[in-house]
């Protein structure tokens, strides 16, 4: 018996040890993901976008932080993104999967505008 | 996109020209109380009654829209901002003045409402709701200020 149970565990060690790895493994690709995310900030103070034009990678991710004492919206020209209004310290993202120039505004004030060029 | 205004704030085309509709209709009624003054009654319904009127059309069609997108939905939770309680307090106060002009248009200029709702002391109505009507002007006039005037009441 106890031959058997030493059978048992030393053909058991290597499957638990391999079974661990591959829980393991989907958790490192993500955080190597995550990490290799771009990413961008826009502010908006004083009624303007900070800086007015952006520019960034193909897969970088957008947010605008809105810095100011009344809501704002960012709205893409040609209808691609839309937030709703964020108020003081609110946050919008967007992700920029495609190669081009996004000009965007505010809905509230059509005078305050900005563009994010993807390369 | 909303059009870019021409008073060279940030507000869009429409609120600039509310504005300047407003105050011109300010300046109207307080126009029409003169002639009533000078007893031209006539001139003087005709007035009020076309303010009250355009009024109306500018409450339903823009100002409504425009509190419940931007406004109501932060009700009562933002009340602590003017931003919100600005609005809010002029739609109050306005909702009250339009329908107090609306009263004294029909009272006053038509058989609609019957004898025992109509008023007894138009002037004392009449003054009250012109006073009101600026004040709500007034309210309207901050909103737009904290809403579109950059550098004003900055955090």
């Amino acid at each position: 018996m106890p031959r058997r149970g030493v059978w048992i565990a030393g053909a058991a060690t290597p499957i638990v040890i391999a079974a661990l790895l591959l829980l393991a493994m989907p958790t490192v690709t993500a955080n190597r993901e995550q990490s290799s995310t771009a990413t961008a900030k826009v502010t908006i103070d004083n009624f303007s976008f900070r800086p007015q034009t952006l520019t960034v990678a193909v897969g970088t991710i957008v947010t605008w932080t809105n810095g100011d004492d009344i809501p704002h919206t960012v709205v893409s020209d040609d209808g691609v993104f839309k937030s709703k209004a964020r108020d003081t310290d609110e946050q919008f993202s967007y992700t920029f999967d495609k190669v081009g120039t996004f000009p965007y505004h505010c809905s509230i004030h059509p005078k305050m505008t900005g563009q994010v060029v993807v390369h | 996109m909303a059009s870019e205004g021409f008073l060279g704030t940030a507000a869009p085309r429409y609120a600039d020209l509310v504005l300047l509709l407003e105050i011109a209709m300010g300046l109207a009624l307080l126009i029409g109380a003169v002639l009533a003054r000078k007893g031209k009654f006539r001139v003087h319904a005709w007035c009020q009654s076309a303010v009250v009127l355009l009024n109306l059309a500018i409450v339903v069609v823009l100002m409504i829209p425009s509190f419940y997108v931007h406004v109501s939905r932060n009700i009562p939770a933002k009340l602590g901002k003017a931003y919100y309680a600005l609005p809010t307090a002029h739609a109050t106060l306005g909702s009250i003045t339009e329908i107090a002009g609306l009263y004294i248009l029909l009272a006053a200029g038509t058989n609609v409402v019957p004898q025992r709702f109509r008023m007894t002391n138009y002037k004392l109505w009449m003054r009250s709701v012109l006073a009101l009507w600026w004040l709500v002007l007034l309210l309207g006039l901050a909103t737009y200020v904290r809403w579109y005037v950059p550098g004003v009441f900055r955090k």
